[in-house]
């Protein structure tokens, strides 16, 4: 690991360029040439360079409703991962809770959520809430079922361990359980970071309030495409550095714990 | 004389899928171990050894007969945290420091950490030096060094050694024997290690007794004669050979 | 067994509570009890609204999960063959997966037609999901398998037909089956940008019209057809857990 990254920092920076970023480099050049050679109006398709443009002109519209969205995706995130791990938690304790609790998980997270935020919009409201909502249910289902599988495979024998030295059931959890769940939990955190904003602006988009998918919907129907392509180039940034932080702390726990 | 370890009659018989009766573990088994003796329980795999020492950790409850711990059933010492413990598995956890592994039974029994004992047994397992090192950084020898540290620190009234010694290379095997006599020969608690290799069972113990399987049951039992503290001299005793084919020949049988 | 009957308890539980809710309207008019939503979906009248529906988006999301695969085991195959390619393709993967499905609408609408945009952004939420489980699943082969086949003289491509994709097979599977749920929240979501019909429009038109009961319809339609191909794929995974690994 450490001697690859070595070899990567001394990669000359053009290579490591074309090596890190040649898809995504190949995929905004093919879509600024095919934008140039179809001629197409700004309004039905802008240029990336276009849309680079749109985004360091209005600087102040962006930030206010990323601003938004994050801290809508963030507090979701926390929400639904305290829900998610407090669950499993109290699944661990109780085997019946666990015997009623895991199936329905199960049928849960099979179901695409984004068919429900009509339904939760109309109990909860065209607002914030239902964002908020919607976030914490995406989040929710991968803490779940990861912090369940990862407080049940602690390390080799030291349940047995624990149990010769006469451990009660909370000393368990603390001290072995939870410790043990933590790398699993690391991997609901990094499924459920990116997942967190995309589904806000989402909820955003259908709900038509504010953040970044409203900002998304707005300029879309008043026909500020290159405005729409710039909240969305937003959020696509946003999400994938979240995935790849979120990825760095993955590793960091699971060096950590296991 | 009251026995620290009594298994009297002691059954123990497993439920197996698809078989009405299952499998009979252990059958009428009785064993004494007097206080501070070392018994090696000698066996080959599968004769039950492990099940007769999870009776005793209370990790199972014996179909028949009983098994006490001075006297008291064996889920009560456990409770009191008087029971010490080591695996084939060193069962460290990963996320604690080797310190914090030897300290571990200190925090489950709520009580406040002992750092003076904890120091002398680090220094008496020989790894000063290591205390901050965490599990994957150490050998497979040191693992199990903390691994025996970790069961001696509440100086329990009985120590349970499951084939600590098992997954480790020959050479560290024996490695570990001799260091293993020294610790034992500085404070002599009631110890019970089950083992399949003669040697050790001959070097660390004052008894042997032998196991045959399906279902377990003792067929042997042999006083070890060699003065204490013990060195590798006496592996290269005439003494030690004969034993040792002795009792090779009784796993055999 | 008694984890069955606790399961089977907790839905049935989880049912009753949502027929009750519906009942005494304790949480508001919006939340319908159970029983009406079975009655309108069983309504013979309405049937072929439905059936065409699910019938539209059965199909997005079916051909949508056929180039998503595809895409996806084809990049995680030539990202294994060549590894220079390897760090570009991860990137480029988390980079699509990380734009936002609703901006991928507009863009395939430009590219493709009004018919085939949901089966286009459902593509790329199962690519990124088989990229990544077929990548991991590609060096799951171990070093000694891998030994043994350099000792046998096997060349590049041998070893990768012959090792690291039967190697890989379970990994597809279990990708195969997360891509499912994620495949039809691409059509659903591809389908509000001017499809024809499906349940994305239908569910788009209840919730615009206040057909609180319909608008459950679609959505226990949507659920529905989920958890069926949900299960039909969680019995394929398990077949090849068991035939490879």
């Amino acid at each position: 690991m450490d001697a690859a990254s070595d070899m990567s920092a001394r990669r000359p920076l053009l290579v490591r360029l074309i090596e890190d970023y040649w898809g995504i480099l190949l995929l905004l050049i093919a879509w600024q040439l095919w934008v140039v050679a179809n001629s197409f109006n700004p309004i039905v398709m802008p240029t990336p360079v276009a849309v680079l443009g749109d985004l360091v002109s209005y600087p102040g519209v962006y930030l206010r409703n990323v601003s938004i969205t994050l801290a809508v995706a963030v507090f979701g995130l926390v929400a639904g991962m305290a829900v998610g791990t407090g669950l499993a938690i109290v699944a661990w304790f109780s085997p019946i809770a666990s015997g009623l609790l895991n199936p329905l998980t199960v049928l849960f997270s099979s179901v695409p959520v984004v068919a429900l935020i009509p339904v939760i919009a109309r109990l909860l409201g065209y607002d914030t809430s239902t964002v908020l909502a919607i976030v914490v249910i995406i989040t929710f289902f991968p803490s779940f079922v990861f912090a369940s599988s990862g407080l049940r495979s602690p390390p080799p024998g030291s349940e047995d361990l624990f149990r010769v030295l006469g451990a009660s059931r909370l000393s368990l959890l603390q001290r072995l359980a939870l410790p043990s769940a933590m790398p699993n939990l690391a991997i609901a955190f990094k499924l459920a970071a990116a997942h967190a904003i995309l589904a806000a602006m989402v909820a955003e988009f259908l709900m038509g309030t504010s953040g970044l998918g409203y900002l998304f919907a707005k300029t879309k129907a008043d026909f500020q495409t290159e405005q729409a392509f710039g909240a969305s180039a937003v959020a696509t940034v946003i999400s994938a550095a979240a995935f790849l932080a979120a990825g760095w702390v993955e590793r960091r726990v699971r060096e950590r714990y296991s | 004389m009251n026995a620290a370890i009594a298994i009297d009659k002691a059954s123990k018989r497993f439920a197996l899928a698809g078989s009405s009766e299952g499998v009979l573990a252990l059958s009428d088994l009785s064993l004494q171990i007097a206080p501070g003796e070392f018994v090696a329980i000698l066996g080959p795999s599968g004769c039950g050894k492990s099940t007769l020492l999870r009776l005793v950790a209370s990790l199972e409850q014996p179909t028949g007969g009983t098994v006490s711990v001075n006297g008291a059933a064996p889920g009560l010492v456990s409770a009191q945290h008087a029971l010490g413990v080591a695996f084939q598995d060193h069962a460290l956890l990963p996320w604690l420091s080797v310190h914090d592994n030897i300290a571990l039974p200190f925090r489950i029994a709520g009580r406040a950490v002992d750092e003076a004992a904890i120091v002398r047994l680090i220094e008496l397992v020989g790894l000063r030096g290591f205390e901050t090192a965490r599990p994957k950084q150490l050998s497979g020898g040191m693992r199990q060094r903390v691994s025996i540290a970790r069961a001696l620190v509440l100086e329990p009234e009985v120590l349970l050694l499951d084939e600590p010694f098992g997954a480790l290379d020959a050479v560290t095997r024996r490695q570990m024997n001799v260091e293993l006599q020294r610790i034992w020969s500085a404070r002599q608690i009631t110890t019970m290690l089950i083992t399949h290799s003669v040697d050790e069972a001959l070097f660390l113990a004052d008894r042997v007794v032998v196991m045959s399987g399906r279902p377990g049951r003792i067929v042997r039992e042999v006083a070890v004669p060699f003065a204490r503290p013990r060195s590798t001299a006496v592996m290269r005793s005439e003494e030690f050979h004969r034993m040792v084919d002795d009792l090779t020949g009784a796993l055999d049988s | 067994m008694r984890q069955t009957l606790l399961g089977a308890l907790g839905i049935a539980l989880f049912l009753v509570l949502w027929e009750v809710i519906g009942r005494l309207q304790l949480a508001s008019i919006s939340w319908p009890p159970l029983s009406d939503v079975l009655v309108m979906l069983a309504d013979p009248d309405r049937r072929p609204l439905f059936q065409r529906a699910i019938g539209a988006t059965l199909e997005s999301t079916a051909l949508g999960y056929l180039w998503g695969t595809t895409a996806g085991l084809l990049l995680a195959a030539l990202a294994h063959l060549l590894p220079v390619m390897r760090r570009g393709s991860d990137r480029l993967a988390a980079v699509l997966n990380s734009v936002p499905s609703i901006a991928l609408g507009p863009i395939f609408l430009v590219v493709l037609t009004r018919e085939s945009t949901p089966a286009a952004v459902s593509s790329i939420h199962v690519f990124f999901i088989v990229f990544v489980s077929v990548s991991s699943g590609l060096q799951r082969a171990t070093p000694a398998h891998r030994d043994l086949f350099s000792v046998l003289g096997a060349d590049r491509l041998r070893r990768f037909a012959r090792l690291e994709l039967p190697a890989a097979l379970p990994a597809l599977a279990s990708g195969l089956r997360l891509a499912w749920p994620a495949a039809l929240i691409g059509a659903i979501i591809g389908e509000w940008f001017g499809a024809p019909r499906g349940i994305g429009i239908l569910i788009i038109n209840a919730m615009q019209n206040f057909q609180i009961v319909l608008l459950w319809c679609a959505v226990l339609l949507a659920v529905g057809s989920s958890l069926l191909f949900y299960g039909l794929l969680t019995l394929l995974e398990r077949t090849a857990y068991a035939r490879f690994s």
